[in-house]
């Protein structure tokens, strides 16, 4: 690779060691110099003095005025010092080859009627072809087209674990929300079902004894110890206050259970709609919809805390990415939970007109100084402490809803809250949709 | 003996109706969803076990146990959440003490033998209340603190502030951490969770099964909810101040600590409000034995 060379070395590869011409040399015998065969390759011959180039003779130069008649009885004895061109092309040997290139390309005449002079330190060295400058720099431009490449594909790998990222904090967020959410229902109900096997332990053996008892009198063996016994057991079962009670409670307890166990469910439920695992990643779907979603599995963020005031219209149902809007609509609500650092309220409204569905999500949280609102949509900026935020959810947000062919904007008071305004075309091509999925899956 | 009384607050009326049939049996069980309440029971009625919700919506658990500590003292707070977060835990220790921070959905038969446990306890203290408070002790051997910390920091400020009142000990590694808890038991515990590569929660576990006396405040940057939740149970840490602390807040624990050492020295009830779960964790059940067994060691080879 052309990285672990050192500077010069493709340079050093195209030099030709060539005797080159003295300035004092006649022209007759600078004729005879383009004339040998072991030059025929050379479009010119450098001229030094001193050991340092100072011009070149062209092929074609020296042509025109060594083929007119009598040139060679006018010009044959004259030092050759008076027909240079005396701005050569000049490469030092260190050059970097892409500066080397740029300067011979740059300066060369076209056609193409000279070679280069390869110096080092100023010094004559030997001289170059033009075409194999040119030749290794089209390879070497080549070699960093494929670097590039491989850099603009780790960087958007990178980018992709940066969003997965973000997907997995805010998921991780999301899920562990509504895994509290459920120890509650969870708890009592699996208390309850602890309680009810315990007391159905108890209850079997009343039944026991009371069958025992039952038998024994229809059986009539006369042993009337053990009947008494049996009778005083069953007696004292009958009248345990506790059990009694128990079983009366235990009723309600089993009702309570049913209804844990249905509000487990929902939230299972939730947890699907919101994922929608298992429908397609691009969906007809009403934002409302989305919008109920988000706010069902935001709700422990938000419970105790945010007053949702909602304020939806019959909205046309459209073509998108319902789980990224989902996402887009979660991260809206918890933001602005966040913003509140008591009690607040969090307004949400939704609307349409001809072309465009509108949802506005408003809060009465801090709100944020301008040079802040600037900067909300940049990926990596964050105003959380580190380890709380990515920085790329407002930034995913955006991207979402551009995917969408929509627009947010954001408008903020300190001290009054902010405001997210949101516009999705209603006929927007599912194709482009689609693409958003793609950078996303 | 009457039975003990049990106050259960949840904003789930669900699950006081589950619990208060998990206590059916055994025990004058009150259950009410409004903290406010709650606290009009315990200013009037003698309440051996609090059992509160962490998340309400009018006051926190760990807030309202904060309370019940200043209005019951000898009542045993436990709190029972479904929600393990940071800020709740921290509360839960600094602010109500708790006696166990248990999560919801639970075990019936743990949270069952948790009470009774805290009821006991609680009818002890009940008791000792009732008679006059013992003098304070007389000013014998000065009092020891122990400083876990692989930074100077924590024992500059400790040593600041309790100048020549106490003999000061900093061990910034675990290895003699434990030859001076060989030396010598400690009174107060001011400990990183980190030393070095050691998480040294079992060495706190350790010190307070072998001398319930010793009070642990922990000093640390290191911040993850259940570890926590561990060192309540099995530690009754009595106090959790994140890193960086000022050098005021370290001083006021520092003192309110020692002056509970003395107190819970004088009254071997009060050492019994502080015991401790068994260790769960297998790997720390093992170093925790490792760790018994060299002090033992030492202590022979000491001649302690």
């Amino acid at each position: 690779m052309s990285n672990h060379n050192p500077a010069g070395e493709s340079i050093f590869s195209l030099v030709t060691p060539i005797d080159a011409l003295s300035p004092d040399l006649p022209l007759e015998e600078v004729a005879e110099q383009f004339a040998d065969p072991r030059n025929a390759k050379l479009l010119s011959l450098p001229v030094v003095e001193n050991g340092r180039p100072i011009g070149v003779i062209t092929r074609y130069q020296f042509m025109n005025i060594y083929l007119k008649r009598y040139a060679r009885e006018l010009y044959g004895k004259r030092p050759l010092r008076g027909f240079i061109n005396n701005t050569p092309l000049l490469v030092e040997l260190d050059q970097p080859l892409a500066e080397a290139a740029q300067h011979v390309a740059a300066n060369m005449q076209f056609p193409l009627t000279e070679d280069f002079i390869v110096t080092r330190r100023g010094r004559y060295l030997g001289i170059g072809f033009v075409m194999d400058l040119l030749k290794a720099m089209e390879v070497k431009m080549r070699a960093n087209t494929q670097e590039l490449e491989q850099a603009y594909a780790q960087l958007k790998s990178s980018q992709l674990a940066l969003v997965q990222s973000e997907k997995m904090a805010s998921l991780g967020q999301m899920v562990a929300g509504v895994a509290h959410e459920i120890n509650t229902p969870l708890g009592y109900v699996q208390n309850n079902v602890a309680i009810g096997q315990a007391l159905f332990v108890q209850v079997q053996t009343v039944i026991a004894d009371y069958e025992a008892l039952f038998d024994m009198m229809l059986n009539g063996e006369a042993d009337e110890a053990l009947d008494t016994a049996q009778l005083q057991k069953v007696t004292a079962a009958r009248n345990d206050a506790n059990t009694q009670e128990m079983l009366g409670e235990m009723n309600g307890l089993m009702a309570d259970s049913l209804y844990g166990i249905e509000q487990i469910s929902g939230l299972v439920h939730d947890l699907k709609n919101f994922s929608r695992m298992d429908a397609a990643a691009n969906d007809l779907a009403n934002l409302n919809d989305c919008i109920e979603s988000a706010l069902n599995i935001g709700r422990n963020v938000l419970k105790n805390k945010v007053e949702v005031v909602k304020d939806l219209a019959q909205l046309p149902e459209i073509m998108c990415a319902p789980s990224q809007l989902n996402q887009v609509f979660l991260n809206l609500f918890t933001n602005a939970a966040q913003a509140m650092e008591t009690q607040g309220k969090l307004f949400i409204k939704s609307w349409h007109d001809a072309t465009h569905i509108h949802i506005g999500v408003t809060d009465t949280g801090k709100g944020m100084p301008q040079e802040i609102v600037q900067r909300i949509f940049d990926p990596f900026f964050t105003t959380k402490p580190v380890g709380e935020g990515t920085g790329l959810g407002l930034a995913i947000t955006h991207q979402i809803i551009q995917q969408h062919g929509g627009t947010i904007r954001v408008e903020s008071r300190v001290g009054e809250g902010s405001s997210f305004h949101i516009s999705l075309p209603i006929a927007h091509s599912a194709s482009s949709a689609t693409a958003g999925t793609a950078t996303y899956a | 003996m009457s039975k003990p009384t049990l106050l259960l607050i949840d904003d789930e009326e669900r699950i006081l109706r589950s619990l208060r049939m998990l206590f059916f049996v055994g025990y004058n069980v009150r259950v009410t969803t409004e903290p406010k309440e709650a606290i009009r029971i315990l200013r009037e009625e003698k309440v051996h076990v609090i059992v509160s919700d962490q998340r309400m919506p009018q006051m926190q658990g760990s807030e309202l146990l904060r309370i019940a500590r200043e209005t019951s003292p000898a009542t045993m707070r436990i709190l029972l959440t479904g929600y393990s977060d940071l800020d709740a835990s921290i509360a839960s220790v600094n602010e109500g003490e708790v006696f166990r921070y248990l999560m919801k959905p639970w075990n019936a038969e743990d949270v069952k033998r948790v009470v009774a446990e805290a009821a006991a306890i609680a009818e002890a203290s009940f008791a000792l209340q009732a008679h006059a408070a013992p003098e304070p002790e007389a000013a014998g051997n000065k009092p020891r603190v122990l400083i876990m910390d692989h930074d100077e920091t924590t024992a500059k400020t400790v040593h600041e502030t309790l100048g020549d009142r106490c003999e000061i000990v900093w061990a910034a590694d675990a290895q003699h951490a434990m030859e001076e808890l060989a030396k010598q038991n400690v009174s107060v515990v001011v400990s990183d969770l980190m030393l070095g590569e050691t998480n040294v929660g079992y060495i706190l576990k350790t010190i307070k099964q072998l001398n319930p006396q010793t009070q642990c405040i922990v000093v640390t940057s290191f911040s993850d909810t259940s570890r926590l939740i561990e060192l309540i149970n099995q530690a009754q840490i009595t106090r959790f101040l994140p890193k960086p602390v000022s050098k005021g807040i370290l001083a006021r624990n520092l003192e309110s600590m020692l002056e509970r050492f003395h107190l819970v020295r004088s009254q071997p009830v009060l050492q019994k409000r502080q015991s401790v779960e068994p260790i769960s964790d297998p790997s720390e059940k093992v170093s925790a034995g490792n760790f018994i067994g060299m002090l033992g060691r030492l202590r022979s080879r000491i001649g302690v």
